[in-house]
């Protein structure tokens, strides 16, 4: 009978780890990305903030702006803020600001970079995306 | 060791293709996941990361999932439902729990029968079920783990989109946790199902999942 107890509990073992493994490294390290972004964003740091984005997300500025990242960052209008929520599902994540902005970031090779920001939802949030200020 | 090979033959030989598919299914996973990752812009990830993702782990449950249930119902349904001419099924008048001297508990207990088959009580009113609480404690995790990774698995595509997280009572009334349960749960019911009906008919010589080749179609209950 020892199976009937144990089966349940590997399971359970099982999802955790499927789950929620390495999460709450992921956790801080998205919020200190989105935090970087924000300090170096307020402070006219382009090359910093543009650090913090994902290469799609900062061609996509460039191509818009037609001017490099560092000098086209501010034409982003974000309210910024402090972060309230960060939810990381497997290779993706996204960050919530007391303003009521999100940010969406992805994974890279090189570690957690922001791919969507100044985002705001629009209808119902989980069916329709995200109307964003700037998206790869 | 020889003589351990062949009273275990099942067994292991069944433990061992589980484990070269689980294998195989990780590195073919791994290699699929990468793909779409590319697809999307974004950069592999390793072996290790893949397999104790939710990605992974939404693929790996969602089958182990319908395979117990359907071994499940297939415990619980030949109790009761009979089928003329199948060797999956017991004979016609045998439907049904049986007596404690059929089913070898109790007073009609052998000396070699298993501790809670001979005690009588809750302990054998719990053995005699065993098998099926096992395996529906399986299933309900392994549904159970299905639908926590599919919904971090969903959430990952949400997020890649723009769209809000979904919570987990959300996910589980999405179409895709059901459209995931269903497609194996069909596959399941048809296999098991045709099996039970085409033994009425077919044949494989040695199998005691069979009739002997020359038993009648209509001969239910007996193995070859």
């Amino acid at each position: 009978m020892r199976l009937v107890r144990l089966a349940p509990a590997l399971l359970a073992a099982a999802a955790v780890a499927a789950a929620g493994c390495g999460q709450s490294d992921d956790r801080a390290t998205v919020r200190a990305t989105v935090d970087r972004f924000l300090t170096a964003y307020t402070a006219d740091e382009g090359a910093q903030a543009c650090a913090a984005l994902s290469t799609d997300t900062r061609k996509e500025l460039e191509s818009q702006e037609s001017r490099p990242c560092p000098e086209a960052i501010a034409a982003v209008e974000l309210d910024g803020g402090t972060v309230t929520r960060v939810r990381i599902a497997v290779t993706n994540a996204k960050v919530d600001l007391a303003t009521g902005e999100s940010l969406f970031l992805s994974e890279q090779a090189s570690g957690w970079r922001i791919s969507a920001l100044g985002c705001r939802p629009q209808g119902a949030p989980a069916r329709q995306p995200f109307d964003c200020e700037l998206e790869a | 060791m020889r003589r351990f090979a062949r009273d275990n033959g099942l067994g292991l030989f069944f433990g061992a293709i589980f484990l070269a598919s689980l294998v195989g299914q990780a590195l073919v996973g791994h290699a699929d996941f990468n793909h779409l990752q590319l697809r999307h812009h974004d950069d592999p990830i390793s072996l290790g990361r893949y397999v104790l993702s939710s990605d992974f782990g939404v693929d790996l449950m969602e089958n182990w999932q319908s395979e117990y249930l359907q071994f499940t119902l297939y415990i619980l349904m030949t109790v009761w439902l009979l089928q003329r001419g199948s060797p999956e099924s017991k004979q016609l008048d045998k439907g049904g729990l049986g007596t404690d001297a059929e089913q070898r508990i109790g007073e009609g207990a052998d000396p070699d029968s298993p501790r809670w088959a001979r005690l009588g009580g809750w302990r054998t009113r719990i053995y005699s079920h065993s098998l099926l609480i096992v395996m529906i404690a399986i299933w309900l995790g392994s549904w159970g783990v299905s639908s926590v990774t599919g919904k971090v698995s969903y959430n990952a595509e949400q997020f890649d989109h723009q769209q809000a997280a979904v919570s987990w009572l959300q996910y589980v009334g999405t179409s895709d946790f059901w459209n995931r349960t269903l497609q194996n749960w069909q596959s399941e019911f048809l296999a098991v199902g045709s099996m039970a009906v085409l033994s009425i008919y077919l044949r494989q010589r040695g199998s005691p999942e069979s009739k002997p080749v020359g038993a009648p179609h209509h001969a239910t209950g007996v193995e070859g």
